[in-house]
């Protein structure tokens, strides 16, 4: 089958290289603002993921993870005694001051807890063995602090609130969508650290079932005894703190704005490019119609040139955005390209393209097949 | 029995608050492998003529009859039928060639059987049986460029052969030709239309073509000087 769209598209390969970059810019933009959105919004709840509990119980209105209120930490023992509650742990997580060695003052992201092997936190240690939290003014640092507060090594002492405190281990992957640096250290230091607030209180109550308990029956119960709490699931937790960030800050309008641009300017270069094509080659498809083509076949081949332009400029566009991925990780930001993300971006480029294709259709039904007899 | 009839053909067109008569009651006919040259003057209306012959253009009265298919005055039904009649019943060869010039000779045929309905192998293979005929089988991967003028017109007379169309229209086929290779496009297309016995219309300014015509009708302001076909 002889196509003429393809064969028209490449016959002016200046041009085809135009459209092909106009998509591909687009794509790479939304790939790249999209995937550092969705790598942020993954930082906002990536503890939440990765800690085993099922249930967060958490002080009244608190709007993400990071910014908690303390409330008694005998709470706990209210918890622990209902039935279907398998375990139930206290979880502090509180910004502190750190003291570097160059004098400055850095803010540090405390997670604290009295057994972490029990909760799955931190979940990725490169040093250091978390049961020796418990044996004194200790803590493990994430790795991504190098950023914030230089270079550091296990064996390393810190002040934090005026304490020094040896550093026993490190870890990866713990992140805060604010950025500070997430250290971990045992429960009762935590609140030796930040005694004015925290004497006798906790942030969070992690909870996790017993096998076969009714979630919504034991969240119920934690609610009855506890009324001037809240408590939510695992997935409702990670979509209130990734939520409190999209809604509350300008960074969803930022994202939205630039996926907006950017679609505009694939909609403007394919579709300004698609027409001029066509005003190019009017008598061509003068000639379509004067052999006995009707308008369906020239939007069939304007259909056609919009979807090569789509697949190829999509295939070009997602490269750049995988090699800029370990560029951005090692400046510290994570670009999130998700084989169903992809998807969604493919999707949207055809129907880009599509509708750019769609401009040329009203001039295309307006041809006149006398055309053809002009000079 | 004629395969194109034009009875009493009027053609109007608006021009502002004008209205122009290009044509002023036209009939003709022509027979199976009988070759018609339509001369007259710029302006006389042969073009639009030959535009409702080749169902382009509808009749702003009278009728015309393509291969059995009655065209007459242009509502919205018959406006609709128009394409099929000229994908079955009409093969066109423009003055100003029109090639696709992305399309290579043979693909150029191809594109046209496709657009008519044949697919595949069948396309193919009819797409370099006309290219034989017209002479250009050692011509048919070239693109439009690397061809002479002769020679685009020789794949545009293939492609308005291919399909088996019982009429073939042609405005100017030789106005950018030089003398010589024009008469080898006529002589090429007298030959083709007597042997696979196809109705051909030539519009031209250009007296060769008298030489391969039965006969010559004149045009001259919208009326036919000899009218084959009573009205």
């Amino acid at each position: 089958m002889v196509s003429l769209a393809r064969k028209n598209l490449l016959h002016d390969r200046l041009r085809f290289a135009i459209t092909i970059l106009g998509v591909a810019f687009a794509v790479t933009l939304v790939f790249v603002q999209v995937g550092l959105f969705l790598g942020l919004l993954d930082n906002a709840s990536v503890t939440i993921e990765n800690a085993s509990a099922d249930l967060w119980v958490t002080s009244k209105n608190t709007p993400n993870i990071d910014f908690s209120h303390t409330f008694p930490d005998v709470y706990v023992q209210r918890v622990r005694s209902i039935p279907g509650v398998a375990r139930a742990d206290n979880l502090i997580v509180w910004f502190m001051q750190m003291a570097l060695p160059t004098g400055a003052q850095e803010g540090t992201e405390v997670y604290a807890l009295e057994d972490f092997s029990a909760w799955n936190l931190p979940w990725k240690t490169t040093q250091g063995s978390l049961a020796d939290l418990k044996r004194g003014p200790y803590f493990f640092l994430d790795s991504s602090a190098v950023r914030r507060y230089g270079p550091f090594a296990v064996g390393d002492y810190r002040e934090i609130f005026e304490r020094r405190l040896k550093i026993i281990g490190t870890t990866e992957e713990a992140r805060s969508f604010t950025t500070t640096p997430i250290t971990f250290m045992d429960f009762r230091l935590a609140q030796e650290l930040a005694y004015q607030t925290m004497q006798a209180k906790t942030t969070y109550i992690l909870v996790k079932l017993a096998p076969g308990a009714d979630v919504n029956a034991v969240k119920a119960e934690i609610h009855r005894r506890l009324p001037h709490n809240d408590v939510f699931t695992k997935a409702e937790w990670a979509q209130r703190s990734r939520a409190y960030w999209v809604k509350n800050t300008g960074i969803g309008l930022n994202m939205y704005l630039t996926v907006f641009l950017g679609i505009l300017v694939g909609i403007v270069v394919v579709a300004q490019t698609l027409y001029t094509a066509t005003m190019e080659h009017l008598k061509e498809f003068g000639t379509v119609k004067a052999i006995g083509g009707g308008n369906r076949d020239i939007y069939a081949i304007l259909a056609e040139q919009a979807t090569i332009a789509a697949l190829v400029g999509f295939a070009v566009g997602v490269v750049p955005s995988l090699l800029l991925k370990p560029a951005m990780t090692k400046i510290g930001l994570k670009l999130i390209v998700t084989p169903g993300f992809a998807v969604v971006v493919l999707v949207g480029t055809l129907v880009l393209c599509l509708v750019s294709a769609m401009v040329s259709f009203r001039k295309v039904a307006a041809i006149d097949p006398a055309l053809v007899f002009r000079g | 029995m004629p395969v194109l009839e034009a009875h009493s053909v009027v053609k109007t067109f608006v021009e502002g608050r004008e209205t122009v008569e290009v044509l002023r009651g036209v009939s003709l006919s022509v027979e199976r492998g009988e070759v018609v040259a339509l001369e007259g003057p710029s302006g006389s209306g042969k073009t639009t003529l030959l535009s409702i012959l080749g169902c382009i253009l509808t009749p702003s009265g009278g009728r015309v009859v393509v291969d059995g298919e009655v065209v007459d005055t242009g509502d919205t039904r018959v406006m609709r039928r128009l394409p099929a009649i000229r994908k079955r019943a009409i093969g066109f060869v423009f003055q100003q060639y029109n090639l696709f010039p992305a399309l290579t000779a043979l693909e150029n045929v191809e594109y046209a059987l496709e657009v008519k309905g044949m697919r595949g192998a069948e396309a193919h293979r009819e797409a370099e049986r006309v290219l034989d005929l017209v002479g250009l089988a050692d011509r048919k991967k070239f693109l439009p460029r690397d061809l002479s003028g002769g020679q685009k017109q020789r794949v545009a007379i293939a492609r308005a052969l291919s399909g088996a169309p019982p009429i073939l229209l042609a405005d100017e086929p030789t106005a950018n030709l030089d003398s010589q290779v024009g008469q080898q496009v006529l002589d090429l297309f007298r030959d083709l239309c007597r042997r696979e016995n196809r109705a051909l219309v030539v519009v031209t300014h250009d007296p060769k073509v008298r030489s391969i015509a039965d006969r010559v009708v004149t045009i001259r302001d919208g009326r036919l000087s000899e009218p084959a076909l009573a009205a």
